[in-house]
Parts: structure tokens; C-alpha cells; sequence
């Protein structure tokens, strides 16, 4: 089962770039602690679903590449090339020499019915190209212009023409502090238009990777590149095969409010059994937990103590809401690894700050005319509003 | 019941042992049919027979192909299954409704119903084809099959107290993903279909077929399983012969019958009480179906008064209409019209179908000349035909929704106070 994915914007491609590196020098990593059929089993696995291959036996990254300048998409396709492992089709990308001006407005309602039909006959190519194809994975931040309005535009119009195919947001949560002005506008537009086209959004905050940089990592100067290596791991090893009911992967996704957290993976950890993993979750009513582990002892690992029905909500029961997935296979050079992947009220407060933040930017009207000018209307930022009040509501009753 | 006697050899009764083979025949052409001294025990109300006669009709009633988890269901269920569905058949013999579950008596009730059902319709054809070996590669245009057998029966569903809407909302969420996830993985197993049968086209000997089915192609990949394919297929062949055999020896069966029935004691017609069958309800639901069924009566005598006023209004109105030759005209005019709008709206349906589809299930060929003989189909018209229908359903529950909304809406603005936000629209 094939995955496409959609790289938007300069977050989106960086990120991009990172992921696919991760997962095909995992695939290749030859301390995988486990016997050779099953290795074999893993890469093969790995390969098909997010490569396919050339007759010079060099993958290609099933990837499709978008961005309104030339300069970072060239960087990504050079680096790909440069490591000789694998590369990006030659004619999987697509930029023009403007730029969005972080602008959502105009990624949105300039960019997208422009570039509409070069953008779709990319990602159409690209599909066909699949065997088995299961979905998309779009990686975009909120934040800018580019990957959140464009973002947001494909996304809808991958609902329109395929719509019996998942799809997945990969999301970025700009920092509390940006420097994108606003940043908070760009944000609640492109959460309300993903909630309703979007299947799942996976969301990652750069303050919370930051963190991860600094604390655990050690890391004194933190660039975006560390972030994205991160971030990029962390996606690896939600996304590398594992087996659960079936031993294909497969998206299980939880279908309403669609908002999920990944959580740090607690990498080299000694026994499983000792998951201490952030205290929140026991004062956070999930909807839907899964977690994913790789490596050594995954057999004996210990997971009750996440059926416990205190952390669910309600109206489902731990047995329906919690799912594990396991593999023999490390996952990298991790002898154990594990990954949570969460829906759960963890969410809310962030969501609620960028919705008070924007709202009092609304309140007195700053900055609008820049999205009037391109047709966003007061009207859209309301709708925006109240979908994701909508949502903070629900998460807050859950 | 003597409708089939005329069809076949009058004088194949007259032989001595002819009535074991007819029955031995009938047996050998239906699913685990019962040996032919259980027929005789019958004729003669025997206990022992019962239970192997429940399970036969069982088998020929239930609309499930075998070896699923039905097949091993208890005897008691069994029994009540095939009392409901012989009921629901119209079946006029109301002893077997009586009849105990457990398989103690009744075998003589049991073996008239059987042959009722024998007179009623090719029971071993039907039988024979549900459990066919296909050797292509398949797929059905109608939608019949899919609507007429249900499924199995749902596992009990615990309904206690309120349901919470999220739930629901969870659930159908849960639907749509494994909708999208099947509709992928046909998607899938028809790409590698088309790979298939494009790398095995001049493969195969018939020429009009020219390329392999996967079945076919396995077959060539594992000869153990091609051995198992034979045999599956020379089982089918006994059944087919056997089918004929009964065929040419039914009458000394029905004349067998004859005195069967004429061995019960004569029954009084059906008077106006029929027993009714409930399907299995569970206890707990008890109540709720006593007031779904108060309910129901209370509406059913609300409209008969509704329709009672109508009709003294309408009287009242049209005074002595009704009668003369306008009247009869302009009833005329009215029913033409009528019969116009619903042919338009039939029309509206197989738009573009050409000949009417043509049921059960299709071998799927490719072709690189695009010849299609006499009783083929091609995949464009029939796609076209499923797209237009796809389009009238779609426009149907657009219009439903619209209704759903406005419904929702009205009932939200009876309540005071009450904010209707809609969903952005999905």
C-alpha cells in the first residue's frame, strides 16, 4: 500500500527531505535485531510504500514537491541526489518565482486556482505510478503562506478528485513567538479548511521539539535542521511497517476531530515497563491512543497500564480506543523505541491560545485588508472561528 | 403440488427400484442430502429422521453458500429459522408450525415441506448454482444478489440506556475509513487483475477468451492446487449428473408423495389466525417492541380516520361526479398523465441501458479488437448504465437530505433559546 507524499511550502519540503532520508537509511540500517527474512520483509515493506524504483535500482521518493520559490525546493532536490541512496522524480515538483508573502490569502485564493491543474496532474502522474496506493501525506506549516493556504487549497481539492482515498496533514505549530506577524490568521484558517477536508492532522509543535532539542538532546545551538532531524525520526518511526491486526500498515484513523499529537519517542529507554511518560496524559481525556514499538522485548512490553479506561472518554471503551503495533525490527540505532500517538485533549490549551491570539488580532481588525484584498472575507474568519471553538468545545466535553 | 408431473417420462415409474433412485438421485443432487431409508422413516412420521430433515431445509433455505458459522448453529435455531422462513414463503400446512424444536417428531410434516419446496422451484439448480466453482474471473452487474440475501444475522447488540451521539458519530466514522480501505483495495485487486490477464493474453486455448484467469493461472503455478481444482470440479459434476438423473425420474417421486399425503390426516384449511413468527427478540427489547407496537396501532388507526374524513369531504365536494362522459374523459386525461410521469421516472433509470442488464455474475475478458459477440456486455455501456443510476440515486438522496435539514431545522426552531449552527458543509 503506497503512500503519496506532498511536500508544501520551505517547511514542508525541508521536512520533506528529512523523512524520506530517515526512513530509506533506517530501511538500509543493518543492526536491525532481527533475522534476515524479516529484515528483508521490513525493506521491501518500507520500499514499496514510499518509493518505487528505477531500472539504475536507485529509489525515487513518492513525492511530489510545491513551492512558490525555486530556492529551497533546488536545495531539497540536490541534497536527495547528492546521497546517492535515492532522489526525487525529476519531474515531481513544482515552483514558480513568487513567494506567498505569508500571506494565507494568497497561497489560498491567488496560488491555488492558478497552479491548480499543474499541481494535480503532478500529484495524478504520481499516483498512477502505484501498484496499491492507500493515500496522501501532506507536510505543511501553518504558519507562512505558501504551505498553509496552498496547503490547504490542494488538500481540498485532493478531497474533490479523490475522495475515496485517506489523507493526512502533517502540521507544523509555529513557534509561540514567531516571527511571522500573522502567524495566528494563517494558523485558525488553515485548521478550520483542514478539519473539514482533511481525514487526520498530525500536529508537531516547534516549541515542543525545541525542547526535545535542548533538554534531551543536548544540542546548544538548535537550527531548524536539528528540528527537523527530529521531527523527521519521530515521523520514521510512526511510518516504518509494523505489524498490528494485519501486518500491512494501514491508516486507523479516529474519525472525529481528527487532531493528533505525537509524542516524543522514548528512544533507548531501559525496560519498557517503565513507560514514564508525561504526566499530562492522566489528566488528559483521550480519544483514541496507539502506540507503536520497535526492538528488543516488544513481545514482553508491558502496555496496560493504557487501557486503563481513566484516560479515555466515556462514550468508548479503552478496548476500541487503544491500539499497539509492534515490530521486532529497530527502528534506526535504537535498540527500543516508542512512540505514542495521541488524540486527546493535550491539544486544547495550545489551539485555544492561537484562537484567543488571533481573535484579538480580529477584534481590532489588523491586518485583514491584506486577506480581503485576495478575498478571504470577515465572513471566512468567523467560519474559522466557530469551527474551532467548535472543536476546542468538543475536546473540553470529551 | 402436481404441476411438475407432466414434464417428464411417464414411463420411468413404471420400473421396481425406480423410487430408491429417484430419491438417491435427489439426495446425491442436494447439499448433504439424507440417505433414502430417512425418506422412507419419514413417509412413516419415524423420530429418528427428524433431525437430518431440519438440517436439510436448513441448508436449502438458508440463503448462505456452506461452511460458514451458521452451519453449526443448534438444532433448536435451526428449526425455528426454517419455521419462519417456510412462514414467510406462504407455506399453507399450519402442523409444522406446531412442530417441537428439538427434532422429536414431525419428520412426515418435515419431508412435505421439502417436496413443497421441491414443487415451488429448481431447488437442486438454485442449490447447485450458489455453490458453483468459478473458473474466470467474476463480477455481477445487477445489484439483486446484494439486495436480496442480508447477511448474516448481526451478533446481539447491547442497546441499554441512551446511546451517546459520539459514539454514533465515532462509529461512522469507523465505516467511512473502512468504506475508503475497500474501495482502495478493489482498486488494487483490479490493477493487478488487468496485469494479469495482460500478460497472459495468447495463454489460453480457448480463443475467444485468449488470456488466463487467476484462477487459471494459479492453477498453472501450483499443480497441487490444480489437483484440488479438479476434484472440486469433478464433485460438481456428480452433483450436475445427479441433478438430471432426478430430473428424468421426479414422477415416481411426486407419485410417492401422493401417498405420503394422503397418509396425514386431513387438515382444515387455514383459518383467519396464522400464527405469526417473530424472529428471535431479545427479552430485554421486549418492551420497546410493545410500545413500538402500540404505537404502530395507534398511527394505523389514525390514518384510517384521516383517510374516512377525506373521502366524506371529497364526496361532500365532487357531489355527483364521477359519473358522465367529461368525468370519464378527464379520468382518463389524469391517469395518462400519471402513467407518463412514472415512465419518465423508469426511463430516468435505465437511461442508456440498452437491453436490460442481465443478472448473476459475468466472466471478466479483455479484448484487443473490441469484438463482443451476441450475450456480451462491455464494460463502457455498463459503465455508463451504473454511472446514470449512480447519478439518480445521488440526486434521490440530495433531495433526502435536503429534507433531513429542513426537518432538523424546523424542530430546532420550536425550542426557544436554541442556536443551530450547521456543519460546514461535507
Amino acid at each position: 500500500m503506497s503512500i503519496v507524499t506532498v511536500q508544501l511550502g520551505q517547511c514542508g519540503n525541508q521536512i520533506g527531505f528529512e523523512v524520506f532520508d530517515a526512513l530509506l537509511s533506517d530501511s538500509h540500517s543493518s543492526q536491525g535485531l532481527c533475522s534476515m527474512r524479516e529484515n528483508e520483509a521490513y525493506q521491501a515493506s518500507c520500499k514499496e510504500r514510499f518509493f518505487s524504483e528505477e531500472e539504475n535500482g536507485v529509489p525515487i521518493a513518492r513525492a511530489v514537491l510545491v513551492d512558490m520559490e525555486p530556492k529551497v525546493i533546488n536545495q531539497t532536490l540536490s541534497k536527495a541526489a547528492q546521497s546517492g541512496q535515492w532522489k526525487y522524480g525529476q519531474h515531481a515538483c513544482f515552483c514558480q518565482k513568487q513567494g506567498s508573502g505569508n500571506n494565507w490569502a494568497y497561497g489560498y485564493s491567488v496560488h491555488g486556482p492558478r497552479h491548480e491543474e499543474s499541481i494535480m496532474n503532478i500529484i495524478r502522474k504520481e499516483v498512477e505510478k502505484c501498484d496499491s496506493f492507500s493515500g496522501f501525506f501532506i507536510i505543511m506549516s501553518m504558519a507562512g503562506g505558501t504551505g498553509s493556504g496552498l496547503g490547504a487549497f490542494v488538500t481540498q481539492n485532493l478531497e474533490d478528485q479523490y475522495s475515496n482515498s485517506l489523507k493526512m496533514n502533517q502540521i507544523i505549530w509555529p513557534y509561540g513567538t514567531g516571527e511571522v506577524i500573522v502567524q495566528n490568521y494563517n494558523s485558525i484558517l488553515t485548521l478550520s479548511h483542514l478539519y473539514r477536508s482533511s481525514d487526520a492532522l498530525l500536529l508537531h509543535e516547534n516549541d515542543a521539539i525545541h525542547k526535545i532539542c535542548a533538554k534531551l538532546m543536548n544540542i546548544k545551538q538548535i537550527s531548524f535542521s536539528d528540528i527537523n532531524q527530529v521531527l523527521a525520526h519521530q515521523l520514521g518511526s510512526v511510518f516504518q511497517p509494523t505489524y498490528s491486526a494485519e501486518s500491512s500498515f494501514h491508516y486507523r484513523r479516529n474519525p472525529l476531530g481528527i487532531d493528533r499529537h505525537v509524542r516524543p519517542p522514548l528512544s533507548g529507554l531501559p525496560p519498557l515497563s517503565k513507560m514514564s511518560l508525561n504526566k499530562d496524559l492522566h489528566f488528559n481525556t483521550s480519544i483514541a491512543n496507539l502506540v507503536i514499538l520497535r526492538g528488543k522485548d516488544v513481545q514482553s512490553a508491558d502496555v496496560e497500564g493504557f487501557k486503563d479506561p481513566a484516560l479515555y472518554t466515556s462514550w468508548l471503551k479503552p478496548v476500541n480506543a487503544f491500539n499497539v503495533w509492534k515490530t521486532q525490527r529497530a527502528f534506526s540505532k535504537y535498540e527500543k523505541s516508542a512512540v505514542l500517538v495521541s488524540n486527546s485533549q493535550f491539544l486544547v490549551k495550545p489551539l485555544d491560545m492561537i484562537v484567543g491570539k488571533a481573535w484579538n488580532m480580529f477584534a481590532s481588525k489588523a491586518y485583514i485588508h491584506q486577506y480581503t484584498k485576495f478575498g478571504i472575507e470577515e465572513e471566512d474568519f468567523l467560519d474559522s472561528f466557530t469551527s474551532l471553538e467548535q472543536v476546542v468545545a468538543s475536546y473540553c466535553n470529551l | 403440488m402436481g404441476r411438475r408431473r407432466q414434464r417428464v417420462d411417464p414411463a420411468a415409474g413404471a420400473r421396481a427400484g425406480a423410487l430408491p433412485e429417484a430419491i438417491a438421485a435427489l439426495s446425491r443432487s442436494l447439499p448433504s442430502g439424507p440417505s433414502p431409508e430417512i425418506f422412507r422413516r419419514a413417509k412413516f412420521d419415524r423420530p429418528e429422521a427428524t433431525s437430518a430433515l431440519w438440517q436439510l431445509l436448513f441448508r436449502v433455505l438458508s440463503p448462505l453458500p456452506a461452511g460458514n458459522a451458521l452451519a453449526s448453529l443448534a438444532l433448536e435455531v435451526q428449526a425455528r429459522l426454517v419455521k419462519s422462513a417456510l412462514c414467510s414463503q406462504g407455506y399453507p400446512r399450519l402442523a409444522l408450525a406446531q412442530l417441537p424444536e428439538d427434532g422429536s417428531q414431525g419428520s412426515r410434516e418435515l419431508l412435505l415441506a421439502l417436496s413443497w419446496l421441491l414443487a415451488r422451484g429448481p431447488v437442486p439448480e438454485q442449490m447447485l448454482a450458489q455453490a458453483r466453482v468459478p473458473l474466470g474471473d467474476e463480477m455481477t452487474v445487477c445489484q439483486c444478489e446484494a439486495l436480496a440475501s442480508p447477511g448474516p444475522p448481526a451478533p446481539h447488540m447491547e442497546a441499554e440506556g441512551p446511546v451517546d451521539v459520539r459514539h454514533v458519530q465515532w462509529l461512522m466514522g469507523k465505516l467511512r475509513f473502512r468504506w475508503r480501505q475497500l474501495v482502495s483495495s478493489q482498486q488494487e485487486q483490479c490493477a493487478l487483475l488487468s496485469k494479469i490477464h495482460l500478460y497472459t493474453r495468447g495463454c489460453h486455448s480457448d480463443q475467444s477468451l485468449s488470456h488466463l484467469s487467476v484462477t487459471e493461472a494459479e492453477m498453472l503455478r501450483d499443480p497441487e492446487g490444480g489437483q484440488q481444482l479438479l476434484r472440486t470440479l469433478e464433485r460438481e459434476n456428480q452433483r450436475l449428473e445427479a441433478v438430471l438423473a432426478w430430473r428424468r425420474s421426479e414422477l415416481v417421486f411426486w407419485r410417492w408423495m401422493d401417498t405420503v399425503l394422503g397418509t396425514c390426516a386431513p387438515e382444515v384449511p387455514a383459518a383467519a389466525s396464522q400464527p405469526t413468527f417473530l424472529p428471535w427478540v431479545p427479552e430485554r427489547g421486549g418492551g420497546e417492541l410493545d410500545l413500538a407496537v402500540r404505537e404502530l396501532q395507534a398511527l394505523e388507526e389514525e390514518l384510517q380516520e384521516a383517510v374516512e374524513r377525506r373521502r366524506v369531504a371529497w364526496e361532500a365536494k365532487a357531489g355527483g361526479c364521477g359519473r358522465g362522459p367529461e368525468w370519464s374523459a378527464a379520468r382518463r386525461a389524469s391517469r395518462e398523465a400519471v402513467e407518463k410521469e412514472l415512465g419518465a421516472l423508469q426511463q430516468c433509470w435505465e437511461r442508456d441501458g440498452g437491453p436490460a442488464q442481465p443478472h448473476g455474475p459475468h466472466r471478466l475478458v479483455r479484448r484487443e479488437d473490441g469484438a463482443a459477440g451476441d450475450r456480451d456486455l462491455r464494460a463502457a455501456v455498463v459503465i455508463r448504465t451504473l454511472r446514470s443510476q449512480e447519478a439518480c440515486l445521488e440526486a434521490v438522496l440530495r433531495r433526502l437530505q435536503g429534507q433531513c435539514r429542513q426537518e432538523l431545522a424546523r424542530l430546532v426552531g420550536a425550542l426557544p433559546g436554541l442556536i443551530w449552527i450547521p456543519p460546514p458543509g461535507r
